[in-house]
């Protein structure tokens, strides 16, 4: 069961659109995953294009204009529904809602689908981990990560933000239990070491705007190197 | 031409609700009869509140109306994708302002073109069903798989015995549990395809 929500804050800069594309994303994906959030997302949208556009009085930005615009608008044509059959087939081929590692099989949601052709290949990583890097074109740095049954990320903290989607699978970090479609932000404020228990592993989709910063034992020797590890 | 009937609409008072129907009506009409004067309506009532909506939030004058020409142009392009069950048209038309904002702020910023906002809110998408659900599924029958079932993790056995034993959908399950229909998805997978490894060990 979700328990990890993004904050109300998140959700509304989402529904007005002017969260960052990359955080957008994830608020997507988890909405996808989460009735709670999508039910959420619906009822703040429907308030806000209500306050902006049903209550708002108009009469002071009337502007010739508009009968020009009007006028040339409707010499336009209709779009043409698309045929169904053949968007379908165009789309099954071009889009697989996947991504595979070491034979197993995880179903995106569906605001990630089009990453799945972006997803580099999956390198492995210390202490039972995967890591697939995604290129997103934005600041910052996008994973898939996967940690098997018993895999660790070193404890670390953040110098800017971190995002997490539980995509399949739970794990732990010493704070709390995290399952599937959990929505989990980090900061500097934050120190944790992430390890899953479960038979199946976890795969996250993961986005740090800064290296990590790793804190304890053997793994602080990683710092000068994080930029190329955990991104 | 057109130029001059739609806009003496607007000063009459009318009130939320009503006004949620009459547009819902109006764009009907777009959709089903190309309806130049419903479409008038709809322009009359919303271009110009979405002009102070975008002059607010892209605070130029020119982006502002080029906001309102192409959200505009979408509404009476594509009416018919416009479904009064699922929001009021006053919902519909901002989410359609929102994406096309979005998308010209990333034009703006010269991002490439990795997140845009279809993948966010596919508002304007003609709905597709679910293309590879019982692709794996077909595979493995319940015969096959009988005792190696048993082997199977817990959260993987409650899924495939509602999906194969009680003949549940995906998305009733999901509901039930409390978990993303995804997760229910890839527990399916992730057990048929454990059950597949174990038959082909077997043999």
């Amino acid at each position: 069961m979700i328990k990890f929500h993004p904050t109300p804050e998140l959700i509304e800069q989402f529904v007005t659109g002017i969260l960052a594309p990359a955080e957008s994303l994830m608020v997507s994906a988890h909405c996808d995953m989460c009735k709670y959030c999508r039910d959420l997302v619906d009822t703040k949208t429907a308030e806000f294009a209500f306050d902006h556009l049903e209550l708002e009085s108009a009469a002071a930005s009337y502007d010739p204009q508009f009968d020009m615009m009007l006028a040339n608008i409707t010499q336009q044509p209709a779009a043409e529904p698309r045929d169904r059959a053949r968007v379908n087939t165009l789309e099954q081929e071009a889009l697989s809602t996947t991504i595979e590692l070491d034979g197993k099989t995880f179903e995106l949601p569906k605001s990630l689908h089009r990453l799945v052709q972006k997803k580099g290949n999956w390198s492995s990583l210390v202490g039972k981990l995967w890591q697939a890097p995604v290129d997103l074109g934005y600041d910052g740095v996008a994973n898939f990560i996967y940690m098997e049954k018993g895999g660790t990320v070193p404890e670390h903290t953040h110098r800017g933000s971190e995002l997490t989607l539980v995509i399949n699978g739970e794990f732990s970090d010493g704070m709390n239990q995290y399952d599937s479609g959990d929505f989990i932000y980090m900061n500097g404020d934050h120190t944790h070491a992430p390890k899953s228990d479960a038979p199946e592993g976890c795969l996250v989709f993961s986005i740090v705007d800064q290296p990590l910063h790793f804190t304890s034992g053997i793994a602080r020797l990683l710092n000068p190197f994080s930029h190329l590890f955990f991104r | 031409m057109l130029v001059g009937i739609p806009l003496e609409h607007e000063n009459s008072a009318i009130e939320p609700k009503e006004c949620a129907v009459e547009m819902s009506d109006y764009l009907v009409k777009v959709a089903e009869d190309r309806c130049k004067v419903s479409f008038a309506r709809v322009f009359g009532f919303f271009a110009p509140r979405l002009r102070s909506y975008a002059l607010k939030q892209l605070g130029n004058e020119a982006l502002a109306m080029e906001l309102v020409q192409d959200t505009m142009s979408n509404v009476w392009q594509k009416a018919h994708l416009f479904n009064s069950e699922k929001g009021s048209p006053s919902t519909w038309i901002f989410t359609i302002a929102r994406n096309i904002r979005f998308d010209m702020l990333r034009k703006v910023q010269n991002r490439k073109e990795d997140i845009c906002a279809d993948d966010l809110w596919p508002v304007l998408c003609e709905q597709t069903p679910d293309a590879n659900e019982q692709a794996l599924d077909e595979q493995v029958t319940l015969e096959q798989i009988g005792h190696l079932f048993e082997d199977l993790p817990e959260k993987q056995k409650i899924v495939l015995e509602a999906i194969y034993i009680e003949g549940k959908s995906q998305q009733e399950i999901a509901d039930e549990l409390e978990i993303p229909l995804g997760t229910v998805k890839s527990r399916t997978r992730l057990a048929l395809q454990r059950l597949k490894g174990m038959i082909s060990d077997y043999d």
